[in-house]
């Protein structure tokens, strides 16, 4: 097939850069804000921002701390409220792959069929339609408070965006292997198994781990309403306007972040080696070579 | 293993019209008929329909017009699993999977079901002796990334050949590899075809080549409005 409309892809980029100009320009209507909002920002960074409290890795006063010496750091509320994130978003994340691979397969046009296919992606939509904030507050009515409404909330809008990354790097691979095994007259499922999934891991593995990374820090967000996790912390010290904790809590979050990144590096390195990271090793930094 | 074979012809094709599109089509072909343990090579420009010509007896593209029976199965209706075994022009080999893991698929064709979790032992068995037979012992766990165009090759080939099938469609998988390489090879699908009286379609380019190995050698000629083959008898010179 040939299309006879041709799209320059560059003018196409200017185009969308200027209707946005066009676009903003029409939808704000006193620039002027933007002035006194550096000035708001100062003020607010210079008085309540900073310096972090980093009280909060001190343990609580109540309920008492009987960690042993040295681990009195496990009964802070920076502690608890992390770990239940990461638990939260360890959690969903692996039990949302494990519901969305197979949808994901099932939605894949290089492997459905177009009805299979275009009704998955219709329930995919749907789940990811709603934020995870909303998915939360539905649980949170549903069951109630705590850590399994995070779950839950989690775990549902992971199916339905980890489920969209997944078919769309399923449709991306190669189809000569699948043709070459369509030939030898092998099944649906024994392609999947033996060549979509090994063909494609490198994606999905790299896929799963951002997922877990945006479950972090969306743990941040969905404990705001209960659903459990350091963001219960945060909304409490927003409520109290402690804004030098609340800073503290975030830097963590950031912090967790970048290392799930560095971890991600690290485990994809397993799966490829296509593009070699010149990643410095810690010899070669701390002992400088002689000339 | 030759009890599977049904019937003499491996492939025929009766007035089949090949290509992507009805009002483009790429060639038609009157007739054309491949008996059991023969090679045959298809030569011809590039761009003229040849690759087509192969996926479309693979069951990969439906053809426009006409007739095609494989391995006693009238398309769209397949042969039995495992019977045909393709070997697409850039192979289609997994890269991120071991030369061990992409042979094996080959073997799980003909000796696995379609839902067995886990290959047979049989299907281990031959995908082990066509890794050896192909010279590729020492990279049977290394991933296809980390190796050479003629060694990819040659897994290709392996992997076709762990298959046991009746009917190979080979698409230029002689060239790109020096001339050692290429025997051995050569020699491999033709033991092979000759044990098994397996029947073998060959895409090549050189025609000096096609002639040494295949029994008959067909044209697909020039002429891109109404592409025709002619069919060309050459001297049964065998390897
Ligand atoms: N999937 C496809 N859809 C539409 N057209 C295609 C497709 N694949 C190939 N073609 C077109 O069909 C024609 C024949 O392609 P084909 O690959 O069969 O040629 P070939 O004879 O094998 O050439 P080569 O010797 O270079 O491999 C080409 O013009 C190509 O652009
Ligand atoms: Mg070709």
């Amino acid at each position: 097939m040939t299309r006879k409309i041709r799209i320059n892809p560059a003018l196409f980029a200017v185009f969308c850069f200027f209707t946005s100009v066009y676009l903003a320009l029409g939808a704000v209507d006193d620039w002027g804000r933007l002035s006194t909002g550096f000035a708001n920002l100062k003020t607010f960074f210079v008085e309540s921002l900073w310096p972090p409290d980093w009280s909060i890795f001190e343990p609580r006063l109540y309920p008492e701390c009987n960690a042993p010496l040295g681990f009195s750091i496990t009964c802070s509320t920076a502690w608890i409220g992390m770990s239940e994130t990461l638990k939260i978003a360890f959690i969903s994340t692996v039990f949302g792959m494990t519901i969305s691979l197979p949808l994901s397969l099932l939605a894949a046009r290089n492997l459905s069929t177009p009805g299979i296919s275009s009704v998955i992606r219709i329930l995919l939509a749907s789940l990811r339609s709603l934020p995870a904030l909303i998915w939360a507050i539905f649980f949170v009515i549903l069951i109630g408070f705590g850590p399994i409404s995070g779950i839950l909330a989690m775990t549902v809008y992971t199916v339905g965006y980890l489920g969209k990354l997944q078919y769309e790097a399923i449709e991306g691979m190669s189809s000569l292997p699948l043709e070459a095994a369509e030939a030898a007259g092998l099944g649906a499922i024994e392609k999947a198994i033996n060549i979509v999934i090994p063909e494609s891991a490198n994606d999905l593995i790299s896929q799963a781990i951002f997922m877990f990374e945006y479950n972090v820090r969306h743990g941040s967000v969905i404990g705001i309403v209960g659903a459990g996790g350091i963001g219960y912390y945060i909304d409490l010290y927003l409520g109290f306007l402690v804004y030098d904790k609340v800073i503290a809590y975030l830097i963590l979050v950031f912090l967790m972040v970048l290392i799930i990144d560095s971890i991600s590096v690290f485990i994809r390195s397993f799966f490829t080696d296509e593009r070699p990271l010149n990643r410095p090793k810690w010899k070669s930094v701390l002992v400088p070579k002689r000339g | 293993m030759s009890t599977k074979v049904t019937g003499d012809i491996a492939v025929s094709l009766e007035g089949v019209t090949i290509g992507y599109d009805k009002k483009a089509p790429l060639a038609k072909i009157p007739s054309l008929r491949i008996k059991n343990g023969e090679i045959l090579a298809i030569a011809g420009p590039s761009g003229i329909g040849k690759s087509t010509l192969l996926k479309t007896i693979a069951g990969l593209v439906p053809p426009l017009a006409g007739k095609i029976e494989v391995c006693g199965a009238r398309a769209p209706s397949k042969p039995y699993r495992g019977q045909l075994g393709y070997i697409p022009q850039r192979l289609g080999l997994i890269r991120h999977a071991s030369v061990f893991h992409n042979v094996l698929i080959g073997s799980r064709a003909r000796f696995c079901g379609p839902i067995d979790l886990f290959a047979s032992k049989e299907a281990k068995e031959w995908a082990k002796r066509s890794i050896i037979q192909m010279g590729l012992e020492d990279k049977t766990w290394e991933p296809i990334r980390r190796l050479s165009g003629g060694q990819q090759r040659r897994v290709a080939t392996a992997r076709t050949l762990a298959q046991r099938p009746n009917l190979i469609l080979a698409d230029e998988f002689l060239s790109e590899l020096d001339e050692e390489t290429m025997l051995n090879v050569i020699q491999a699908v033709v033991e092979y075809s000759r044990e098994e009286a397996a029947a073998i379609v060959l895409i090549e380019h050189d025609i000096g080549r096609a002639r040494r190995i295949a029994d008959r050698l067909v044209v697909m000629d020039d002429g891109r409005l109404n592409p025709f083959l002619s069919e060309t008898k050459t001297m049964e010179v065998r390897m």
